[in-house]
């Protein structure tokens, strides 16, 4: 999963919270995590339905839009 | 297609939250319109996503005052709470191009500027600093959530509230921040109802959303 476009500003957005935890059934539209950019906090939900076997992004990293920040195995 | 403006008088935080979240789900779902809620909340400090207690300069402050310390899931800062301070949450679903968090915030700081001078105050905003300012000082703090691309929480503007609190935190984290208000500006109260229909109006014009439906709850 990777991080979408929320900004058109670029610079990213920082991790704020990890919804779901690692080895967690997760279903596709579920929110799984939650960044902040711009004095904008935003839900990411997840693509689809399977287990989230990576986590590959801690609460407190600057992520760039495009970048893998989960692994999910369907 | 029509914004609902609801105008839901004084209501305190933790219950203005609840009610903005049955606006909120019922507006990912499709089951209303965009709809703003427009408020005031009793005296609260409310804590963003990337703020930190330690903005909060003088605790015994707030605490002798039964004003409480509030964490919220919106983004931004500190900051403070208070009636006569105007709150907007626009409860609006964003669709392309729209989709895009930046502007939306750029747009919500101009459409809060456009109204302020429609009252008499001279805002604006400014290059690299969030929020809306008369010179050097602010007057509205930003902080919002997206979730489906539905924006919940908002704007809060210092019309006619004491701004001394401000003094007790830093604003939005930032030490340097001075604060201000339109009756300070204008040496004079302001009559919300009226604030708030220039709010609706400036709102509806900047969502180019048409007709704004007034509804008032009691």
């Amino acid at each position: 999963m990777r991080l979408p476009e929320v900004s058109s500003r670029g610079g990213g957005a920082v991790i704020t919270e990890w919804y779901a935890s690692l080895n967690e059934n997760i279903k596709k539209g579920q929110d799984l995590v939650e960044v902040s950019s711009d004095k904008a906090t935003f839900d990411i939900a997840s693509p689809c339905d399977g287990v989230l076997v990576g986590i590959l992004k801690e609460r407190g990293d600057n992520v760039l839009a495009g970048v893998t920040i989960a692994e999910i195995r369907e | 297609m029509a914004v609902n403006i609801v105008d839901l008088g004084v209501v305190p935080y933790a219950d203005a939250v609840k009610k903005q979240k049955e606006f909120f789900e019922k507006r990912i779902e499709d089951r209303i319109e965009d709809t703003v809620l427009l408020l005031e909340h009793p005296p609260v400090v409310t804590l963003g996503k990337s703020a930190s207690r330690n903005n909060i300069r003088d605790y015994s402050f707030f605490a002798s005052r039964g004003i409480e310390i509030v964490n919220t899931d919106r983004g931004g800062g500190i900051t403070y709470h208070a009636p006569g301070q105007l709150i907007v949450y626009p409860v609006i679903k964003l669709d392309p191009p729209m989709r895009d968090v930046s502007a939306f915030i750029d747009l919500l700081e101009e459409m809060t500027a456009g109204a302020l001078q429609d009252i008499g105050v001279s805002a604006g905003r400014r290059q690299g600093r969030r929020g809306v300012w008369v010179s050097e000082k602010k007057i509205a703090f930003i902080g919002i959530k997206l979730r489906r691309w539905v924006t919940f929480h908002g704007i809060a503007v210092n019309i006619n509230n004491d701004i001394f609190p401000f003094e007790m935190i830093d604003p939005c984290g930032e030490a340097d921040i001075k604060v201000t208000s339109a009756r300070v500006l204008k040496g004079d109260e302001l009559d919300m109802g009226e604030v708030k229909k220039v709010f609706s109006k400036h709102f509806s014009n900047s969502f180019k959303k048409g007709l704004v439906d007034v509804i008032e709850i009691a």
